[in-house]
């Protein structure tokens, strides 16, 4: 049975991903655009991650030593470009750091038994059930956005009754395992089934992910590339950002959008768009 | 018919050789030099020659063993990866030829060797082949010469060995 | 006449082609039994001193796993970038050491190299069990060892398949296959020494060895099939011992880490892997030597003949050493060249320049002959050089992690704690205390081949005369 798929449909076996127009004809490509311009660095999405994705609060020595659970995360930079003041007058600027859901992921190649795989909707999914904690995934990612389990958290985060604030669409993960941002999958999830229910596609605006949700300056905007008429795809094609190009050409030298490491030939999921600094005030 | 053994034990190789070589030229009835064993502490390839040739098949099972290694090794490796719970990964083909070559590569040298192995071990009909008659001096230093003949020709292959002076040698009651 | 002109001959070939004696070919076969037998019984008191101090190492290891099997990898103190760790580099050493066993053991093989054949017994075993300390040490690191199964293969209902493209599969695969045939070679070309010991052995032993010798009688049928299947084997070895560390190598060279993306890693990694291998093979060769008094048969030559091979490996070393680092500098990726920086002039400056000394000055001594003669500089040049080459996997791991693509993660100097450090000397414990109990169970010397060797020297000589 095996070798007559094989052979019967080698050809498709055979297609290397990202193509042009990949996600054209289907329903969904989660994407995201985050807005640097408009973030503030409060953290807030940080904290909405933590409430919305049961993850652990690891204390301040497991901190310290760089073992934090934190999906998203806040990055502070002092300076602009080759500017680095010993007293930042103008403060720092901000990036959220979250996992980029790239197209042709470098961790996705290296797990060594398939635990974390793209899905069809383009999301780079982790199986904490198959993973064996191999490490390699977070080794070869460039973002460094994948977080493991050093401990065994569940008992040290939630001691009782803190359990029962724990959101019940999401497993709690256990020692030895590698975890990630997953866009709120839980809430895809149920988005997706709710509108098949009604014989329809998500809309825009129906699903947002807990960090954009909880951002006060609406600097994260989540949605579907899939469809053109969604908030994220606008903002993408404005922004002149191919998916499935690692160079892309730009009519205006100024436009802001842009992906980290895109040289990399990862072909992330999140388009960000540059700060604007008065560098003369 | 029933046949008989017998192992004489000499010191060297040339005592050994000289033994053999009258042997061959004895054509006694009953004898033949495809039942003559030379057991020996270290390989003789001189020594074995004169006994005719005796072809080694282990290069077959080595074959084998490496075409079906690579066959098989590439088929399973690409089907278990087209099965129908297809993983995308890292934009890769779901059926991508340099890891397979890898591992298809491996598995044509572990079953290459299994098979060398076992080839070997049939063509010395193992477990269970004990050929009668050893001596555990052998081991040590000494050659053995042993013949399987028919009983009644026993006493002249004796005698034939007792020219070239041998330590020691061993008989048994023709079964 | 012609008497002469022979004579002329030896004496020519003695005074321009010297050729250093390997061993004593005057020595009897039985007596070659007989002390390679001894060694099986009485070793000198070291051996149960080294026998039970790897015994509380490895004891000490075992404990250090527990604790951290109980409370996570954190208890290994391994951090977000630092994810790997000591326990990849170790690995890498491990699988390292074993080639070098493939090397004296096959490839001089093939070359019909009569050195060999007194030590590449030992080195056969020290490549079955640095693979298994290597396989160790692939669970040791795994965050839920308890699913390791997952990377196998293996037919499941579920049809869940490991992954394929992942180099940690190749991996697994490779060890798998180099296991297997390492163990298979070396048995195999045990079973005629053996039976050596069926013959001598009582009791107990006596059936035990009974059993793996196989019936062997070393008849001229057995001795042709053996022939042709243990020279089959040893071709068969040769690519999988640089496909192995090669595939170790792609480990690293298939991510896209900055000091790890780099063409040349799979070739430098093999001349690594014989180097450090030789390094322990002249390591081992001194303490069996003493232990079991195999001054005869280890002799002082094959020493020689030993280190000279480790020298010319160590320059092959140097040599893909530079051009790695010489690549990276040419190809003028800013991330790569300034992961090199780091390497060279940041936290770990220290033990990356010591690499480089020892790696690539140290073994220089063995250039010397005084000092290739020397018994106990070549026990701490030969410990220095394989201290070099863990240096060398160290440098390769740790650095990248601190100080990869993404800024935001740059650790500051970081070491491991305890547990680490106890489970990596755990792992020397376990393979010292294997390989101990090897050499006092197993023939060490294989008898039958130094009797070859004893052999076709009578010949000669006598043909000669």
């Amino acid at each position: 049975m095996s070798l007559s798929n094989l052979i019967k449909n080698w050809s498709t076996l055979r297609v290397k991903r990202p193509y042009e127009d990949q996600y054209k004809d289907k329903d969904y490509k989660w994407a995201m655009v985050i807005d640097l311009d408009a973030c503030t660095g409060c953290n807030a999405c940080t904290t909405a991650c933590y409430a919305e994705n049961n993850l652990p609060v690891v204390g301040k020595e497991a901190f310290s030593k760089g073992q934090a659970m934190h999906w998203i995360r806040i990055e502070r930079y002092w300076g602009e470009g080759d500017e680095l003041p010993k007293f930042p007058d103008r403060g720092a600027q901000f990036l959220p750091m979250l996992c980029q859901q790239c197209e042709s992921a470098p961790c996705e190649v290296v797990c060594p038994v398939g635990a974390t795989h793209h899905t069809p909707d383009g999301l780079n999914s982790q199986v904490y059930n198959r993973c064996i904690g191999s490490r390699y995934c977070s080794a070869n990612c460039p973002y460094k956005v994948r977080y493991f389990n050093w401990w065994q958290y569940p008992e040290r985060a939630w001691p009782n009754p803190l359990e029962q604030q724990l959101n019940p669409d999401v497993t709690v993960r256990s020692k030895g395992v590698m975890e990630k941002c997953t866009f709120c999958v839980q809430r895809l999830v149920e988005a997706k089934n709710r509108a098949r229910t009604e014989g329809r596609r998500v809309e825009d605006g129906e699903v947002t992910t807990a960090c954009a949700q909880a951002c006060p300056t609406s600097a994260i905007t989540f949605g579907n590339l899939a469809d053109n008429k969604s908030q994220v795809a606008k903002m993408w094609a404005r922004q002149q950002v191919d998916l499935a190009k690692d160079k892309q050409e730009k009519s205006d030298e100024n436009m802001r959008g842009y992906r980290i490491f895109e040289d990399l030939r990862t072909y992330p999921s999140i388009v960000y768009m540059e700060r604007i600094r008065d560098l003369q005030a | 018919m029933s046949k008989a053994h017998t192992l004489a034990l000499f010191n060297d190789f040339e005592a050994a050789g000289r033994a053999l070589q009258e042997l061959k030229a004895s054509n006694l009835p009953g004898f033949r030099m495809e039942d003559v064993l030379i057991k020996s502490p270290i390989e003789h390839p001189e020594l074995s020659e004169m006994l005719g040739s005796r072809p080694v098949y282990v290069q077959l099972y080595t074959m084998a063993g490496a075409v079906l290694g690579s066959t098989i090794g590439f088929t399973l490796i690409a089907s278990a990866q087209a099965n129908f719970l297809q993983q995308i990964r890292g934009g890769r083909p779901i059926v991508p030829i340099p890891p397979d070559m890898v591992l298809t590569y491996e598995l044509f040298i572990l079953i290459g060797v299994l098979m060398t192995v076992v080839g070997c071990f049939i063509a010395w009909k193992l477990p269970g082949n004990r050929s009668p008659l050893y001596n555990t001096r052998i081991s040590e230093d000494k050659i053995g010469i042993l013949v399987k003949a028919d009983p009644l020709v026993i006493p002249k292959v004796n005698g034939i060995f007792e020219r070239h002076q041998p330590l020691e040698i061993m008989g048994e009651q023709g079964r | 006449m012609i008497q002469a002109t022979d004579e002329k001959d030896i004496e020519i070939e003695r005074r321009f082609v010297p050729k250093a004696k390997d061993i004593n070919d005057e020595i009897a076969w039985a007596q070659i039994n007989k002390d390679v037998l001894r060694s099986m019984e009485r070793p000198r008191l070291m051996y149960w001193v080294i026998f039970l101090a790897s015994l509380a190492l490895f004891g000490f290891g075992v404990y250090c796993e527990i604790y951290q099997y109980q409370n996570g990898m954190g208890a290994a103190d391994l951090n977000n970038p630092q994810v790997w760790g000591w326990y990849i580099a170790t690995f890498i050493f491990w699988i390292g050491m074993s080639h070098s066993g493939t090397l004296l053991s096959a490839i001089l093989h093939i070359m019909h190299a009569d050195w060999r054949k007194p030590i590449y017994r030992f080195a056969e075993a020290m490549t079955t069990f640095s693979l298994m300390t290597a396989g160790l040490f692939v669970l040791v690191h795994l965050g839920r060892v308890w699913e390791f199964y997952y990377v196998v293969a293996y037919p499941n209902e579920r049809w869940a398949w490991p992954n394929f493209n992942s180099p940690l599969v190749w991996d697994a695969t490779a060890i798998g296959t180099y296991l297997t045939s390492s163990i298979v070679f070396l048995y195999f070309g045990m079973i005629p020494d053996l039976a050596i010991c069926r013959d001598n052995a009582k009791g107990v032993r006596k059936k035990f060895y009974w059993l793996l010798s196989l019936g062997w009688q070393g008849t001229d049928r057995q001795w042709a099939n053996f022939r042709v299947a243990y020279l089959t084997v040893a071709c068969f070895l040769i690519p999988l011992a640089v496909s192995v560390h090669s595939i170790v190598a792609t480990d690293f060279a298939v991510s896209q880490q900055p000091g790890w993306h780099i063409t040349s890693f799979p070739p430098y990694f093999v001349a690594g892997a014989l180097y450090s291998g030789c390094a322990a093979i002249i390591t081992l060769f001194i303490v069996l030597r003493y232990v079991f008094r195999f001054e005869e048969y280890m002799t002082m030559p094959i020493l020689d003949k030993t280190c000279r091979l480790t020298f010319a490996i160590a320059m092959v070393w140097t040599y893909l050493n530079l051009v790695e680092y010489a690549s990276v500098w040419y190809g003028d990726d800013p991330v790569a060249k300034q992961t090199l920086l780091f390497r060279a002039t940041g936290d770990y400056a220290t033990y990356w320049w010591a690499m480089n000394f020892l790696g690539s000055v140290v073994p220089f001594a063995l250039a010397f002959k005084s000092l290739r003669n020397n018994i106990p500089v070549m026990l701490v040049v030969s410990l220095l050089l394989n201290l070099g080459m863990w240096l060398e996997r160290f440098m390769i791991v740790t650095p990248t992690f601190a100080h990869g693509y993404y800024p935001w993660t740059w650790t500051d100097h970081w070491m491991p704690n305890w547990v680490q450090y106890g489970i990596v000397a755990g792992s020397f414990g376990w393979f010292s205390m294997l390989f101990m109990l090897f050499c006092k169970i197993f023939p060490t010397v294989s008898m039958y081949e130094v009797k070859e060797m004893v052999y076709h020297r009578f010949v000669a000589r006598k043909a000669r005369a």
